[in-house]
């Protein structure tokens, strides 16, 4: 059965998926199937998201079958990626 | 019960509520209670236990049932009819010093069987800052009078020397009278409201009621969490404070019909004002929580009983005396209601059924400005922007974030009118608008902040001067959801005039004339023809920002919200001449962001 951890990723208990293209991230934390694209805030988001501050960055992290954007975080450098997942009985999703 | 009764007496005590809100509002004087609707008023049971959450900034229901239980334990044989306690000590019960509860016994046919309590911002607290944000302050000593509880009216006779030792400790001592007072005529209504419906139900009915209340909301709120998947969902936050960055981390963990947050891995408190006690963070994983999971269940202590929190002691979410606090409540009890709100989102955007109920953080970044200094009527004046109460909507599955549209932590946020403020004080605004490219980038955009300017106008003083607690400069903090992008974060700007310059008119930052530098933390002037600018944060995305329909994207440009370079290298939408979206192009631009989105290799953390 298909249950999802974010509208983006699904799982079916074991292998974790991209919602839109059934792309295979692999086993929990989804993320380290993903793409990971640290751009730094004025790169992203443009002169509003531009604060004169180096060192704050907007993750994105990519389905690397279809490129759709499935989840961004704001970190700093070093932070580890926040770890979002489903607890399924009798399965390491 | 009899289910009619039942349904009256619940109906009942939402009105009770609501008609000592509109007291509260009515007598206050106070801009930041009748036009921000900084406030809160709520019934609790005999024990003290929370029986009716009202509206108002809702971080304020459990730990104003933290002060009801503080007063019963320290005043046990004392409490008579008609009195009223005060307490604001944050580590006894409030959230910072300058949001004073009144808590007041309701008794019938002489037991006590409920309590009712209520909050505003007083105008002064006497903390070293004028209006209770004390940037400046070291420890609790320097944010201002503080009590552990003391009773300010006896069985309804003002304690005249209580109530003139408070008086005599604040700036504006008759605003502050005038804030007690509105407070006193709200416990006035809550409690003749509430003998009328005893005496026609009879007491032993009416705590049939509502011990029935806190049944029915338990009972549907594990219902509810039942429905929903079982998992763990992280979030985080940054507090830049002085160039020093705090971070508040949650996990929050759903397992069948419990919630536990955890802040574990959260900084360790801040010698900067911004930390918060272990009430005020429980406090602010409730306001979000409240709202988004229990829009239908009356909130009350059993939507309380399923929640765990764990907030380690010494760190930024649960502070230790004694610690500065008196930026809590836009510093670190902000951060935790918007934690609670991306995760309580991810958890309902994971349920299928529920998805539509999810939402991107919104107005994730108060800025406190207090404006202070001798008005244009031979007095002198206190006041906050209300602007920091306008907020910004977060974006949904299904559409975008509400522009300039509150906040999920208080219902009923709004900011005063330019007319109002420029009355107050002797200031004129250059102008006040939606900021260009501040609501989040998603497939469904987030609602846009605001963004503004003010001068001084004809200041028998010269000017005036403003406290500002000014964070998220440097961070965005309405997270997005689904890959939507956060809200653009905040921006202060004081722009130093040139020498010889007149009275002007502007209409954004760049037109204003004069040499910005950005400000953010402290006590600054407003003075001769130097401006402040302020911007604040839109609302966090929805979605990946190239599936957003051009069509939409094109719209925002024309309405000025979104640039023609955030529409094509945020959204990837070309525009026509006419002002349309150029199909071919836009999937040209598409395509293209596609692949350099794949050109970076899959990275394992
Ligand atoms: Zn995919």
């Amino acid at each position: 059965m298909t249950r999802f951890i974010l509208p983006t990723v699904a799982t079916d208990g074991t292998i974790c998926t991209c919602a839109a293209c059934g792309h295979a991230l692999g086993p929990a934390p989804w993320k380290r199937g993903a793409i990971r694209r640290d751009l730094p805030l004025a790169v992203a988001g443009g002169a509003a998201y531009d604060t004169g501050h180096a060192g704050v960055f907007l993750c994105q992290f990519i389905c690397p079958g279809c490129a759709v954007l499935l989840d961004t975080e704001t970190a700093m450098a070093g932070d580890a990626a926040l770890d979002d997942r489903l607890h399924l009985p009798a399965a390491a999703n | 019960m009899d289910p009619m009764t039942f349904s009256i007496i619940r109906h009942r005590l939402f009105r009770i509520v609501d008609e000592a809100v509109i007291t509260l509002k009515h007598v206050s004087g106070s801009a930041i209670t009748n036009e921000g609707h900084d406030l809160m008023v709520s019934l609790y049971r005999a024990d003290g236990t929370l029986l009716m959450g009202g509206v108002g900034f809702l971080h304020h229901l459990t730990s104003a049932a933290e002060a009801c239980k503080a007063i019963i334990r320290r005043f046990q044989g004392q409490i008579g009819e008609a009195d009223v306690y005060l307490l604001n000590d944050p580590y006894t019960a409030a959230l910072h010093t300058s949001d004073i509860y009144l808590v007041a016994p309701i008794h019938h046919e002489g037991r006590l069987v409920a309590w009712s309590a209520c909050f505003v911002h007083v105008t002064d607290i006497g903390a070293m800052n004028p209006g209770g944000f004390a940037p400046q302050a070291v420890d609790i000593y320097s944010e201002g009078f503080s009590s552990p509880g003391l009773k300010l009216l006896d069985r309804g006779e003002m304690r005249q020397d209580v109530l003139d030792t408070i008086l005599n400790m604040v700036r504006s001592p008759e605003m502050v009278s005038l804030d007690l007072r509105s407070m006193i005529a709200c416990c006035n209504v809550a409690r003749d409201r509430m003998s009328a419906l005893l005496t026609k139900y009879t007491a032993p009915v009416v705590d049939e009621a509502c011990a029935a209340l806190v049944e029915q909301s338990e009972t549907l709120f594990r219902a509810r969490l039942r429905a929903l998947p079982d998992g763990q969902w992280q979030s985080r936050q940054y507090l830049d404070v002085q160039g020093e960055t705090a971070r508040v981390v949650l996990t929050m963990t759903k397992t069948d019909d419990r919630l536990v947050f955890d802040f574990t891995g959260s900084d360790p408190q801040s010698r900067h004002s911004i930390n918060c006690t272990k009430w005020a963070a429980l406090g602010g994983l409730f306001a979000p929580l409240f709202p988004l999971l229990c829009y239908d269940i009356t909130w009350n202590e059993g939507v309380i009983r399923p929640v765990t929190m764990i907030a380690p002691e010494g760190s930024i979410v649960n502070c230790t005396r004694p610690a500065p606090v008196s930026v809590a409540t836009v510093g670190a009890i902000q951060s935790v209601n918007n934690a609670a709100c991306t995760t309580i989102g991810k958890m309902l955007a994971a349920s299928p059924e529920y998805r539509d109920q999810a939402t991107a953080v919104w107005h994730a970044n108060h800025f406190a400005i207090f404006k202070f200094g001798a008005n244009q009527r031979g007095g002198y004046s206190i006041g906050i922007l209300t602007e920091t109460f306008a907020g910004a909507g977060g974006a949904r599955s299904f559409a975008d974030g509400v522009d300039i549209g509150g906040e999920i932590p208080n219902p009923i946020s709004r900011m005063a009118n330019v007319e109002t403020v420029e009355g107050a004080f002797p200031i004129r605004y250059l102008f006040r608008r939606r900021a260009p490219d501040s609501g989040g980038p998603g497939r469904y955009r987030g609602g846009t902040g605001g963004e503004m300017a003010i001068v001084q106008h004809r200041a028998p003083a010269g000017g005036i001067d403003y406290v500002i607690s000014g964070k998220g400069a440097r961070h965005p903090m309405s997270e997005g959801l689904a890959g939507g992008y956060p809200g653009a974060p905040n921006s202060y700007v004081w722009v130093h005039a040139d020498a010889e310059a007149a009275p002007g008119s502007a209409d954004r930052l760049e037109t204003i004339p004069g040499t910005p530098e950005p400000v953010s933390w402290g006590v600054y002037p407003l003075r001769g023809q130097d401006a402040l600018y302020v911007r604040w944060n839109g609302g966090g995305g929805y979605g990946d920002p190239i599936a957003r329909d051009p069509a939409a994207v094109a719209a925002d440009v024309t309405s000025g919200v979104v640039s023609a370079r955030a529409a094509a290298e945020i959204y990837g939408v070309a525009l026509a001449p006419d002002g349309g979206a150029d199909s071919a192009a836009t999937v040209a631009l598409r395509g293209a962001i596609r692949t350099a989105r794949l050109a970076v290799p899959e990275a394992a953390e």
